[in-house]
């Protein structure tokens, strides 16, 4: 599904050039569980940014489902993640303003989902995620458990083949992150690939591979 | 998609309330003064573009300038329309009006006063577009006993009943027949009158004068004629006609009279240009000022613009709190244009309810602004109409940057909460500050200055006592009795005197033009005013006799006495120490005659302002030659019984004019009404632009506040005080804020210096107006940013650091 060749990736100020990743390649398969790990700095989030396409990179190449997407255009990526990208962070993300409902509709709106059809897809997603009976509170009514469940389910709403989950536990107690790992193993159960950066070795033990990184480069691969 | 925008766009309102009340404040504070001022500036040009040929009318105006002093008539002699329609082609058809006044009208015995006369040419009323209402267009005013009427003048006379053939007596001796009724003259006319009388038939208007007259001439140009080159060929008529005339009447040839340095001759003013521009001193009405109209225009667009600003850095200013949605809302698959849709719709939920308060704010002031500005504008379909599209425009510009702005965060940087270090756009925000600072103060230095002239006025020793003169203008109406109601009103121990003239030093006075020399030289010309008095006025005005003395009844040659001021001694060549004794030859346009009659100067007095002080004091000449109405000067508080026992005296006469009175000081403060009208609209514009300023002020110490949430924290763990971070927040506001009073001193110092030009009279802009104007701004600015900063300061510093 995902093959990256040769990943280059710099991060300029005015004076120093910081090399982020350096000639890095990875290979994941359509339905795998990826964990990536290492320490602050080695740019596993700037990786996963880039397998998102919400960064740039230098020089490589990328083919997405067999597509090199490493050139597109701002547009061309935005419709690519739209459809077939989900994305879960360490602080959520979920926008205050809008109810537990509309922040989970919200994908669906953008891919002009027929309203019918959202409300279907919504409350079934919320069942899934048991957030259904919190579904008209505001992000800040809910404890943080229920907040990255209700991100979890904005992120897989759309029915993505692939999710990238950024430390989706770190904000987490043990209890909540158990939860939401579980979440993400059931939706991987289902079919859909999944890259996640973590820092805990618990949770790297729910993947299928473990992609170990130090500065900008893979330095080892264990399959679990 | 939309409602989902406007859910957001309505959460984001309700949630921050103070700050979307300030921008929607501000917003509608500069939309409704922006427009309010633009009504009032197209009243202002739209005078007399109701006539429908309005561009192809113009007027012509006399000219001259005669030893140094300038002359400037809005009427011309009774020949020059006939003349001008004659000799140039270009003139399609000219016309003529001369100003009666107010005439006593009395219609089926009942009397009217109030009624302004014309007397016109009768193609006036088809030239004009003055619709008829009732009578044949073109048929009116043809015979010498004809009236005209307008439509309220005619329901005033005659109720419901026809006014056409009936007949009304105007000034108690003649009587006329109503030959038409006309829609009454439109505010925005330049002239208004609600009775036309003919000029067919008086002796003056077939006169063949080309030194006397005073005829308000207007000409029909064929379309596409170019005023100023008709203009070119003025000169070759005043050579002809009035060259002859000259020499018989004042024994020089044209030619020796302008190799003195003096001028005559006419020039033309389009019809649509005597409202603002016209400079002229016997206008009908007194017009506008196009200086006034352009200052206004400059300061509504200012407000707009500053409003406008505003609005965008409010907006942008919250951008941080926004930022990570549209990270967000990025991520999950918005596109950019999504975005832009989403923000746009924002910025026009706000608008609209900003122009809404706008509307309602105008609704208010509306009146309020009319009372100020002396003028009752209303709003019409047409004004909504402009007023909705000109918030839709507005809502549009001022949402654009906002929208694009906020929608350009790149996902992958705000979601880290790597935010907006972008010192460009920083640089931008404070050339705003800059900008808006430099209009507060230059508004508050005119506003200060324009107090201070004002002042100046009230104070300034006029050279003579304005104070407890009560004038009766009409006096003249008691005939012969006239002088039997002074000696009886003199009985009374709660008036000090009285005196009788047609001349006083504010208007409504007489005024004319004497041309006065010596008999060494008969061709050093003196332009100045022949105040016909009695030997009271003097006294009774309070002014001050310098050499010689006053009229007296113990002389009887008085007659042929003369009093000047300083300035006519001066300009004849003399000075107060050998002035007396010596002759002076009057000749005297008002009297109708060309006699040189010689006067022996008896006296010479301090000059005093008969003109406003707009106006240097020009030669004056006093003579012995009681007429015209009464002017009173009392000793008492009791103003009011004083004013009810002369009422009594005055009806007793059996007067056929009712009883009018007025007071010297009011009329005085008349003189400079647009003055103080500009300095009150002044005044307010600039606490406007004061408040909406502080408001955008407010908005960036806000917006600067929260992108150094970070470094407060930091600056606070490391044991800095909230007063130092206070500091820190306000000095860099405070350096704009001062570099735009800098900008604004020079700036406001040149545009006053302008506007006290008009005054011929005026203050010295001093140094410390620009230190107070300086102050005040530094003050507000400082109250408003540190309100913000010291909310930042105060903050916890935990809560700052973790919003990294």
């Amino acid at each position: 599904m995902i093959k990256i060749t040769d990943l280059q990736k710099l991060y300029r100020t005015e004076e120093v050039e910081t090399v982020a990743l350096n000639n890095l390649s990875i290979h994941v398969k359509s339905g795998e569980f990826v964990a990536v790990m290492g320490p602050s700095g080695c740019g596993k989030s700037t990786l996963l940014n880039i397998v998102g396409l919400l960064d740039d990179m230098e020089g490589g190449s990328y083919l997405f489902n067999g597509v090199e997407v490493a050139r597109f255009n701002e547009k061309k990526r935005s419709q690519l993640r739209k459809h077939n990208i989900g994305f879960v962070f360490q602080s959520f993300n979920l926008i205050d303003e809008l109810t537990v409902y509309e922040n989970v509709e919200l994908p669906l709106i953008y891919t002009k989902v027929p309203a019918s059809e959202r409300k279907k897809r919504v409350e079934e997603v919320l069942e899934k995620v048991q957030i259904m009976h919190r579904r008209n509170h505001f992000p800040q009514q809910l404890s943080g458990g229920q907040q990255q469940r209700v991100a979890v389910a904005r992120a897989v709403v759309n029915r993505p083949k692939l999710i990238l989950a950024d430390e989706p536990t770190g904000n987490l107690d043990s209890k909540n992150g158990n939860e939401v790992m579980q979440l993400l193993t059931e939706l991987n159960e289902a079919g859909t690939t999944i890259i996640m950066v973590t820092h805990s070795e618990h949770d790297s033990q729910y993947a299928d591979r473990v992609i170990r990184m130090l500065d900008g480069q893979v330095i080892m691969e264990t399959v679990g | 998609m939309i409602r989902n925008y406007l859910k957001i766009a309505w959460r984001n309102i309700t949630k921050n309330k103070l700050f979307s009340v300030i921008n929607m404040l501000g917003l509608a504070i500069g939309v409704a003064t922006f427009f309010l001022i633009m009504l009032f500036v197209a009243d202002e040009l739209k005078f007399d573009r109701f006539n429908r040929r309005a561009d192809d009318i113009a007027r012509i105006i006399f000219k001259a300038n005669i030893n140094g002093g300038k002359i400037s008539e809005a009427s011309v002699m009774a020949p020059v329309a006939a003349t001008m329609k004659k000799d140039f082609p270009e003139v399609e058809d000219a016309t003529r009006l001369v100003n009666a006044g107010v005439p006593r009208v009395r219609v089926g015995g009942k009397q009217y006063k109030g009624d302004r006369l014309a007397r016109v040419d009768p193609n006036f009323l088809t030239i004009f577009t003055l619709p008829m209402i009732s009578g044949v267009p073109g048929k009116a005013l043809l015979n010498p006993d004809e009236v005209v009427l307008t439509k309220s003048a005619a329901e005033k006379y005659f109720g419901s009943e026809p006014a056409l053939g009936k007949t009304i007596e105007i000034d108690g001796n003649k009587n006329y027949i109503v030959s038409g009724v006309i829609e009454d003259v439109p505010r925005t006319s330049h002239f208004h009158f609600e009775i036309f009388g003919s000029l067919t038939g008086m002796k003056e208007a077939t006169s063949d004068s080309w030194m006397l007259g005073s005829f308000y001439t207007y000409l029909l140009l064929k379309p596409g004629t170019d005023p100023a080159k008709l203009e070119t060929r003025f000169p070759q008529m005043v050579a002809t006609y009035m060259g002859p005339q000259i020499l018989s009447q004042m024994g020089v040839t044209l030619d020796q009279f302008r190799t003195k340095g003096n001028e005559l001759g006419f020039a033309m003013q389009r019809l649509t240009d005597i409202h603002l521009k016209s400079a002229t001193t016997n206008e009908i009405e007194p017009g506008g000022n196009a200086a006034y109209v352009y200052i206004f225009t400059i300061v509504a667009c200012f407000m707009l613009l500053v409003a406008g600003i505003n609005f965008v850095n409010l907006s942008t200013a919250g951008a941080s709190k926004r930022a990570r949605e549209v990270g967000v809302r990025k991520v999950i698959g918005s596109e950019k244009g999504q975005l832009v849709g989403q923000f746009l719709s924002e910025s026009f939920l706000t608008t609209t309810i900003a122009c809404t308060i706008a509307a309602v704010l105008l609704w208010l002031l509306l009146p309020l602004f009319g009372a100020l500005s002396g003028k009752s504008l209303t709003l019409n379909l047409e004004s909504w109409l402009v007023f909705l599209l000109l918030g839709t425009v507005v809502g549009l510009v001022a949402g654009i940057y906002p929208a694009f702005y906020l929608s350009a965060f790149k996902p992958v940087e705000v979601l880290k909460g790597r935010l907006m270090s972008r010192p460009g756009k920083i640089g931008l925000r404070n050339g705003l500050v800059v900008f808006q600072f430099f209009v507060s103060v230059c508004l508050v230095v005119g506003t200060i200055v324009t107090y201070q002239q004002m002042k100046y006025i009230q104070k300034k020793d006029i050279g003579y006592s304005r104070e407890q003169l009560l004038i009766i203008p009409n006096s003249y109406a008691l005939g012969k009795n006239e002088r039997a109601f002074k000696q009886q009103m003199l009985q009374d121990t709660r008036i000090k005197g009285a005196t009788m003239s047609w001349f006083k030093p504010v208007g409504p006075t007489n005024f004319n033009n004497a041309f006065a020399y010596t008999r060494e030289d008969h061709n050093k010309f003196v332009n100045g005013v022949n105040y016909q008095v009695d030997e009271d006025y003097i006294p009774v005005m309070a002014m001050k006799v310098l050499r010689g003395r006053n009229f007296s009844p113990d002389f009887p040659t008085d007659t042929l006495g003369i009093i000047l001021n300083e300035t006519a001694v001066t300009a004849l060549g003399w000075n107060v120490d050998n002035v007396i004794g010596q002759d002076v030859v009057i000749q005297n346009s008002n009297r109708g005659n060309s006699v040189d009659s010689p006067y022996h100067v008896i006296g010479v007095i301090k000059n005093f302002h008969f003109k406003s002080l707009h106006n240097a004091i020009s030669p004056l000449f006093m003579t012995l030659d009681p007429q015209g109405g009464l002017i009173f000067k009392l000793n008492t508080a009791d103003v009011d019984g004083v004013l009810g026992d002369m009422k009594q005296k005055w009806e007793n006469f059996q007067a056929e004019d009712p009883f009018t009175y007025a007071f010297m000081d009011e009329l005085f403060e008349k003189t400079y009404d647009a003055e103080q009208k500009t300095a009150r609209v002044l005044n307010i514009f600039a606490v406007l632009t004061i408040f909406v300023a502080c408001l955008g002020l407010f908005g960036l110490a806000t917006f600067a506040s929260e992108l150094r949430t970070k470094e407060i924290g930091i600056r606070k763990v490391l044991g800095a005080s909230v007063g130092q971070v206070v500091g820190m927040l306000s000095r860099d506001f405070l350096k704009w804020v001062s570099l735009g009073a800098m900008i604004a001193f020079p700036v406001a110092w040149w545009a006053m210096s302008r506007w006290l030009e008009n005054f011929a009279y005026r203050i010295e802009i001093s140094w410390w107006i620009f230190v107070v104007a300086g102050l005040v701004s530094i003050a507000i600015a400082l109250l408003t940013v540190s309100f913000q900063a010291i909310k930042a300061a105060v903050s916890s510093p935990v809560k700052a650091l973790r919003t990294e």
